[in-house]
């Protein structure tokens, strides 16, 4: 009798944990539609100024986010505190190259950097090479997939594609990132929301009228 | 030739300090000038200014103006509040930072944090007068007609590492702070004009409380 109930406990447990190991993406209906109808979401930043604050495990921070297209057509991102003093440099070239012009010691670090370059690539809508891209369907909402060096992103729309509902970083089985830009005018949105699932760590932007 | 060659080598640190900055020579007696600056300071219990904030990205071509108030009181007491283009607020108060952004707040004390402690006491040291004694930089007084320019040069790594150099210019006619302009090693700049100067206006002490 105990090893019966053994057995079934550990029965019980696996089909518990057998939602969390599956992907939640797998069940998903493949569809057709044109990805190029996301060309009308990527942000046309010319020059932004962003109030920022950032979350990050219980700390907080804030600053000044300057978003601006350079005459090469690279982007450049600099973050700064109300101060004066800068945390990070940022440039994605139009070619989806990374450079950093500056970043402060205390932050350079590998995870950082490469967490920040992968979230403001979502964000720039980079690295979306639509002949590798696929299409999925569930819920009324399409979702737009596109494989990067690892895992997938994803830009999520209504039906007809008229409205960015919010962008995914995923892993093979479930969201890293989900972000939403909203409020577009003059090609920029109004306000970005990052938000990571793993740890917590958030970021908010509004753009600042100048 | 060989003593104009050293004549030239002699007068060539003069000539690069005096091509330094427009309309400023070196002062002819740094000794007087501590001793009038330390009394005019003396003096100055308060001060009360708007300030404007440019921070100038030069790669960028771009400049990121912000405006305020700026409260002062002896000893150590410094208030900044941002309102334009957004609502920030930074009070330091002695050996603590208290920075308000929206609703979030929160307290630092510069005793844990090296780079912090020299920021906060440069800041300090700008506006008490006690630039000249801090042991965190080189100093160079330089003069025009109307103003003074002191250039403090970083000795330590941390600020050394992000600043330049970071200058004072001072009123001649009160020895107040009219600028202070911080230069990055990255060629970025923040400089910070202030106007509407008040010295000695009552300021009450809650402006500085950190809760």
């Amino acid at each position: 009798m105990p090893a019966l109930r053994i057995h079934y406990l550990l029965l019980s447990s696996c089909l518990f944990l057998l939602p969390a190991c599956s992907s939640v993406y797998r069940g998903m209906q493949k569809t057709q539609a044109d990805p190029s109808c996301l060309v009308k979401f990527k942000p046309t930043f010319t020059k932004a100024l962003y109030k920022t604050k950032v979350d990050v495990t219980g700390k907080h921070l804030s600053g000044l986010l300057l978003v601006k297209a350079m005459p090469d057509s690279s982007t450049r991102l600099v973050f700064s505190n109300e101060m004066g003093f800068k945390y990070f440099d940022f440039e994605f070239s139009a070619a989806g190259i990374f450079k950093v012009y500056y970043i402060l010691p205390q932050m350079d670090k590998d995870a950082v950097l490469t967490t920040l370059r992968k979230d403001f690539e979502l964000l720039l809508m980079q690295h979306l090479d639509t002949a590798k891209s696929f299409v999925l369907k569930k819920d009324g909402l399409i979702y737009y997939g596109f494989p990067q060096s690892k895992g997938n992103n994803y830009y999520i729309t209504d039906s007809t594609c008229q409205h960015l509902i919010r962008l995914e970083r995923a892993s093979d089985r479930k969201p890293v990132v989900t972000a939403v830009m909203q409020n577009y005018a003059d090609g920029m949105p109004d306000s970005i929301g990052i938000s990571h699932a793993k740890f917590n760590f958030t970021i908010g932007l509004k753009k600042l009228k100048q | 030739m060989r003593k104009l060659f050293l004549l030239l080598c002699m007068c060539m640190p003069v000539i690069w300090l005096q091509a330094q900055y427009a309309g400023y020579k070196p002062v002819a007696d740094a000794g007087a000038f501590k001793t009038q600056f330390a009394a005019a300071t003396q003096k100055t219990q308060t001060i009360k200014a708007d300030f404007v904030q440019e921070k100038n990205l030069g790669m960028l071509s771009e400049k990121i103006t912000s405006k305020g108030k700026f409260w002062f009181k002896k000893d150590n007491r410094v208030r900044m509040e941002y309102n334009q283009p957004f609502q920030y607020l930074v009070i330091i108060n002695k050996n603590n930072v208290f920075v308000k952004d929206g609703n979030k707040e929160n307290k630092i004390s510069t005793k844990s944090n090296k780079l912090f402690q020299q920021i906060n006491r440069m800041m300090v040291d700008c506006v008490q007068g006690t630039a000249l004694n801090n042991p965190d930089f080189k100093v160079v007084v330089f003069e025009s007609g109307t103003a003074c320019l002191i250039e403090l040069s970083p000795v330590e790594k941390g600020m050394k590492d992000y600043f330049k150099n970071i200058n004072i210019v001072l009123s001649k006619k009160d020895y107040s702070v009219n600028k202070l302009e911080m230069y990055e090693q990255s060629g970025d700049n923040t400089i910070i004009s202030f106007t509407n100067k008040e010295l000695n206006a009552s300021i009450a002490d809650t402006l500085f409380v950190i809760k």
